[in-house]
């Protein structure tokens, strides 16, 4: 084909660069990255309008976030409950009593805050992502948008990806809200119920003055990159596994169940990476220490 | 100003090509990895057509020849593995024959299944295309969605959603769809099946004033070789993978070709 005869003026230089640019393209994730990148891209394209647009963000955040929350608030503040009377126990017994707040922001906050929010999502909201774009595709639905000259990108990608971005980052902020203080107020009712067996003495003054005192700027800056970085991550890799169901009503489930395992992976993939800006943190401090 | 709408030539179409719409893939990938291999099973290989502006051809053929396939290729959603297309004499290179390039040039398509939005009402499923394209203001939007609906008869179901209407109300709502849209290449799957004898008559005018006050071209695919006689059409068959010289009804049915004894024996005999 003509391009493939114009293969053959390519430069050294530029045949390596063809070469590197297919071999990323054929791979799984360089195919994800290219369906985010264009799914972003087609916010600024010719047919925007900000009130459509905006509704269906809307309406995405909506059913991804809002209808979600009170199971993401029940398990929020049971894994919060369990959090504050572990630490504060065992942190006690050992006599590590200054770090009581170090930990609950390490284990809530920076790490399994937004990993449990994330799997949540993903299993609810990706899944159903994946399903709902899937039977799309299989009713050819996805085919008659593309030959009306609606790009499916735009009209399906778009807004689950900046709803659901929106949202991961909103029940993020949920889930670790009501982790601290639904979690204290379980705590309490937990000491009254049990007429104080575990011998345990917490005020909400100590609780507060120690996380607030642990919080670091980076913490702060993670809360929002964090779930930022999940939600486009479940999202987009909903969609991808959606609109690549061939024609086999078979395949929609699959396809469903590999949206959520895979997203799983890769959100501890991406935790891990995040994870290093803060080790660089710690090693910073370590030398200022030495 | 060409006078031609379509021009395919030498169409070569594998069954890998049919696999999936893959928007989810990147376009160079499905681009830089075309093309005939050795061995490979081809549905349609070196079919030509040229159908001039505001004519109206039929494609006939037996089941599972690719007559839809072929219509998915005209419309961008199958890739070619070779050949070159002609749309309104323009030239579409294979890196550009994508759905949207090809929808862009106003090429409506009606599906087999009509294939509406399923969580949109009929009146929202026809203004979808048009708000997505803004095509003017809500009110003059309103103003064609309501013309559209009035053609195709199904302005008394404007509230209703897909699941709750007929296979051949769909179909309709899917016609008016593409309509609204104001193409002036119009290919059609098998408009007419599954449709009953009242509906079916009352289509085929539809599509004829259509063609005549819009002067939109229409390719019609379908096993109905009456629709071709109704409309007074010219018809091509898809044969031995390769599209027949088109000709008329009449032409077809004196024929002596192998294809007039096979196709039209049954209307041979009934008169």
């Amino acid at each position: 084909m003509e391009v493939q005869t114009n293969d053959k003026k390519l430069t050294l230089v530029g045949k390596k660069f063809h070469a590197l640019g297919m071999f990323l393209l054929r791979r799984k994730a360089g195919q994800e990255i290219a369906l985010f990148v264009r799914a972003f891209m087609s916010l600024f394209s010719k047919s925007r309008s900000f009130k459509t647009d905006s509704r269906n963000i809307i309406l995405q955040t909506f059913f991804t976030g809002v209808e979600i929350f009170p199971i993401l608030f029940v398990v929020a503040t049971l894994f919060g409950t369990v959090v504050i009377i572990e630490v504060i126990t065992m942190m006690g017994k050992m006599g590590f009593d200054d770090v009581v707040g170090g930990v609950m922001v390490v284990v809530i906050i920076r790490e399994l805050g937004p990993i449990l929010t994330a799997f949540l999502i993903a299993g609810r909201s990706g899944s159903s992502l994946t399903t709902y774009i899937g039977g799309m595709v299989i009713n050819s639905e996805v085919d008659a948008l593309a030959t009306m000259g609606v790009d499916p990108i735009r009209y399906l990608v778009m807004p689950g990806l900046i709803g659901g971005a929106i949202a991961t980052f909103i029940m993020n902020i949920m889930f670790s809200t009501s982790a601290i203080c639904a979690g204290f107020v379980m705590t309490k009712v937990a000491i009254a119920l049990t007429g104080n067996a575990i011998n345990l003495q917490l005020t909400w003054d100590y609780l507060s003055t120690e996380i607030l005192k642990a919080m670091t700027l980076t913490d702060f800056l993670f809360i929002v990159v964090k779930p930022l970085v999940f939600g486009c991550i479940i999202t987009t890799n909903a969609c991808y596994q959606a609109m690549n169901i061939p024609r086999d009503i078979r395949q929609v489930p699959k396809a469903t169940g590999k949206s959520v395992i895979q997203s799983f992976f890769y959100i501890v993939c991406a935790d891990v990476f995040l994870s290093l800006f803060y080790f660089i943190d710690y090693f910073n401090e370590i030398s200022k220490i030495i | 100003m060409y006078s031609e709408a379509l021009r395919l030539e030498d169409i070569h179409l594998s069954y890998r090509g049919l696999i999936g719409t893959s928007f989810s893939k990147p376009r160079p990938l499905g681009f830089f990895e075309s093309g005939i291999q050795p061995g490979e099973q081809e549905l349609i290989s070196g079919a030509n057509l040229v159908v001039q502006k505001g004519e109206t051809i039929c494609i006939g053929g037996g089941s599972g020849q690719g007559k839809s396939a072929l219509l998915r290729v005209i419309s961008g959603l199958a890739r070619p593995n070779a050949g070159k297309i002609y749309i309104f004499g323009e030239y579409i290179p294979p890196e550009r024959l994508t759905a949207l390039n090809v929808a862009k040039r106003q090429v409506g398509l009606v599906f087999q299944n009509g294939a509406l939005i399923s969580n949109l009402r009929v009146r929202d499923n026809i203004a979808l295309p048009l708000r997505y394209h803004k095509v003017g203001t809500p009110a003059e939007i309103e103003d064609k969605v309501r013309m559209a609906m009035d053609l195709m008869r199904v302005r008394d179901y404007a509230d209703f959603f897909p699941h709750m209407l007929s296979v051949g109300m769909q179909k309709r709502v899917a016609i008016a769809r593409s309509w609204a849209m104001g193409p002036q290449l119009l290919l059609m799957d098998e408009p007419t099946a599954g449709l009953d004898n009242y509906n079916r008559r009352n289509l085929l005018p539809l599509i004829d004033n259509m063609r005549t006050l819009f002067k939109t071209t229409i390719i019609i695919v379908t096993h109905d070789l009456m629709v071709a006689k109704e409309l007074g059409c010219k018809i091509t068959f898809l044969a031995n993978k390769q599209l027949t010289e088109p000709r008329y009804f009449d032409e077809w049915l004196h024929g002596d070709t192998a294809i007039s004894k096979e196709l039209f024996r049954d209307l041979r005999t009934s008169g």
